[in-house]
């Protein structure tokens, strides 16, 4: 390709998509709620930035608008909804996962080395940095382990966030330009709503069953 | 002159009117007139189809496109909406009269279910693959407040399970999008590649094989867990146990095959790209494992309202294999069965909506033998129902099952067709031996018959009226549409 600095961006591109990986394992060792939203929140700048770098680098001004929507919605405003649900509702700050955080760290770098090899035979077609369709497919995997590991409402959510940001870092990663506008704008709220529903549905769980363990949930069955 | 916007703006309009509606009767009626402007608009979106020269109606510069496959896709979501709205304001009365509802969750209800149907229109007209997508979620996001309606800790929990698995799965459907739209970067003239499935499927040739392989694989799990195929429907079953009635008869009736039909979108493209093996095996395969997972399901069921739910799954499963067994003759007795199963199966959830209401139980245990004698012309209606949904003729799933099976036996798929039947078989024994135990028989319960509820017949009336009349006779325009709609997704245009 023979964008300037080309060279520079992807070099930029692939630490921040590093970045973003790194941060997901620390999310699936930490134990403390309030923590594991301000790392989404991290996360999500990243995510941000690499929008904001390809739309600098590539002179795509629309992809401007998906790292201000991601910086608004994702960066502040579901860590801020998410942050006041957790202390309005007064929940036990502990997760209690599954699996302890060794158990989860080696199964995590498992399931990295699986998105790697499902990624690999893709890497010619990736047009930004390097490995970045290998940590978005990552994501997708840590993400659902996240969701089945901790067995609380609010985390389920997070962990569903963090899948839709893998999603959106492939979406970066293998178009250059991200998706059509009105796509990334229905994308977007979608999101939010979804996370606002998924909020009403949290706060009517924890008045009925005067929790938010989801082992709670096990009425329905056959 | 305009068709597919006024479809999409009737019924959003219509919800976001009832928002501000103070009395629950403009509700209903503005719930009842959208829908019915919807089936008239329906109409005459497959008379405009069929009269366009290329049989393809777009509109706002092709952002919204509408074929055979669409008309009948909207015609079929216009009609069950229609029913649902007919059904809704006699079931929500008693629940109001029974203290089971307030009156802002009555309303929640009139203003979501337009939206609901607003969002289910935008899936199948819009050309984009991504709009789809979004279409796709605002469905889920609207359907799942009306699960938890009841707010019961039973209801809340299906909710949070269709909400979070739906969720899942319509991630791994936005990747495989992503993957396909990455597959056609460089395929076509312009910079930005299209998301138009029209214009992806004009350069199906060209796209990246690879690419659309892994992409078809993320969109079958994802959207297959939205259409309930198995392994992943275990949200499905409290879903619709747990919903009000008449979201039940919407979800099952068309949400599904919305979700269906979304997936086969995807299937078309793949199909068109790396010939109809890979996608179609795929299908087959999804398609028989939900029907066989389903018989044995039926026949243990002790909630009437699961037992339904299971019957849909196998219905889903029937419609999915007789795609893929992509023979024209099989395709075209998928469509058609998905038209009769969608008039036939909301019959049977208002019927159980009635008895539920009757007796205040849906375990079929404490419903007891001799609803019939109870509740006569609500057990008609099901009767009816359940034999049509059984498969057995007149009513038109008769004629379905035996242009699939038929199908499958003359394209030489004959173990595929057999297991088929056996399923079918095994459901159809289910069905009727689970109803017949409730329905008939001399009552056991003593129940005062003040509590028997007796609305929801026109409704019902109106939706086994339908499905007799098309089940003896198919009008022309309706046939030529679904020809034409097979031959889309056979790949032969």
């Amino acid at each position: 390709m023979n964008f300037p600095h080309s060279e520079l961006a992807a070099q930029w591109i692939t630490l921040l998509a590093a970045g973003m990986l790194v941060i997901q394992m620390l999310m699936v060792v930490q134990g403390m709620l309030l923590t594991n939203i301000r790392l989404f929140a991290l996360q999500s700048l990243m995510l941000a930035a690499i929008a904001a770098i390809i739309a600098f680098f590539h002179n795509a001004p629309h992809v401007y608008w998906v790292a201000g929507l991601t910086i608004v919605g994702k960066v502040f405003f579901l860590p801020w909804l998410l942050n006041r649900q957790v202390r309005r509702m007064q929940i036990h700050q502990e997760i209690e996962p599954l699996f302890n955080s060794t158990a989860s760290m080696v199964l995590c770098g498992a399931f990295t080395l699986l998105g790697y090899i499902v990624a690999r035979p893709f890497t010619s077609l990736e047009r930004l940095g390097n490995n970045t369709l290998g940590i978005a497919i990552t994501l997708l995997l840590t993400g659902f382990f996240l969701m089945f590991n901790r067995r609380k409402a609010i985390t389920q959510v997070l962990a569903l966030l963090t899948v839709e940001n893998g999603v959106m870092l492939a979406a970066v990663a293998l178009t250059t330009y991200g998706m059509p506008l009105v796509v990334e704008l229905g994308i977007f709220f979608d999101v939010m709503v979804a996370v606002m529903v998924l909020g009403i549905l949290v706060y009517r769980i924890r008045e009925t069953f005067a929790s938010m363990d989801v082992n709670k949930l096990s009425q329905l069955k056959g | 002159m305009t068709l597919l916007v006024p479809i999409l703006l009737v019924p959003a309009v219509a919800g976001l009117l009832c928002l501000l509606a103070r009395s629950r009767r403009v509700m209903e009626l503005a719930n009842v007139l959208a829908f019915g402007g919807t089936v008239v608009l329906g109409v005459q979106l497959l008379h405009e189809v069929l009269a366009r020269p290329d049989h393809v109606v777009t509109e706002c510069g092709d952002f919204f496109r509408a074929d055979a496959l669409s008309a009948w896709m909207v015609l079929l979501i216009s009609v069950v909406s229609l029913g649902t709205s007919l059904y809704a304001g006699n079931y929500f009365r008693r629940d109001l009269a029974d203290g089971a509802l307030k009156p802002g969750q009555v309303k929640e209800f009139f203003v979501l279910t337009p939206l609901f149907s607003a969002g289910m229109f935008l899936v199948v007209l819009a050309d984009n693959l991504g709009v789809m997508w979004f279409a796709l979620e605002a469905t889920a996001l609207s359907s799942v407040l009306l699960v938890a309606l009841y707010n019961r800790s039973t209801s809340l929990e299906a909710a949070w399970k269709y909400i979070i698995l739906g969720s899942l799965g319509l991630a791994l459907a936005l990747f495989g999008t992503v993957l396909t739209y990455a597959a056609a970067i460089g395929k076509t003239s312009t910079t930005l590649p299209s998301f138009s499935w029209a214009h992806l499927i004009s350069v199906a040739g060209q796209l990246d094989h690879r690419m659309i392989k892994l992409a078809f694989v993320f969109v079958l799990v994802g959207y297959g867990t939205k259409a309930g195929l198995a392994p992943m429907h275990t949200w499905l079953p409290d879903a619709h146990s747990e919903a009000p009635t008449p979201t039940s008869a919407m979800l099952s009736g068309v949400s599904l095959k919305v979700a269906l039909y979304a997936l086969l979108r995807f299937h078309i493209l793949t199909a068109a790209c790396l010939g109809t093996s890979f996608s179609r095996t795929m299908l087959l395969v999804f398609g028989l494992g939900s029907m066989c997972l389903a018989a044995p399901f039926i026949l243990v069921q002790t909630n009437l309202k699961r037992m339904l739910a299971y019957s849909s799954l196998e219905h889903v499963g029937l419609i999915c294999a007789g795609i893929g067994l992509n023979s024209p003759l099989t395709i075209f007795g998928a469509l058609l069965h998905m038209g009769y199963h969608a008039l036939t199966k909301p019959v049977l959830f208002f019927a159980a909506g009635n008895i539920h209401q009757t007796c205040h139980t849906l375990q079929m245990r404490l419903i007891g033998p001799g609803m019939a004698t109870m509740l006569p012309m609500t057990v008609v209606c099901m009767g009816l129902a359940a034999v049509a949904a059984t498969g057995l003729p007149p009513f038109g799933l008769f004629f379905s099952e035996m242009t699939v099976l038929n199908g499958g036996f003359a394209a030489g798929h004959t173990v595929v067709s057999l297991v088929v039947l056996v399923a079918l078989l095994a459901a159809f024994c289910g069905i009727l031996y689970q109803l017949v135990r409730i329905l008939l028989g001399t009552p056991k319960i003593k129940r005062s018959t003040n509590a028997a509820v007796r609305g929801g017949v026109p409704a019902m009336g109106f939706m086994l009226a339908v499905l007799l009349i098309f089940s003896l006779w198919l009008p022309a325009p309706l046939l030529e549409v679904m020809q034409r709609a097979a031959g889309i997704i056979g790949g032969r245009q």
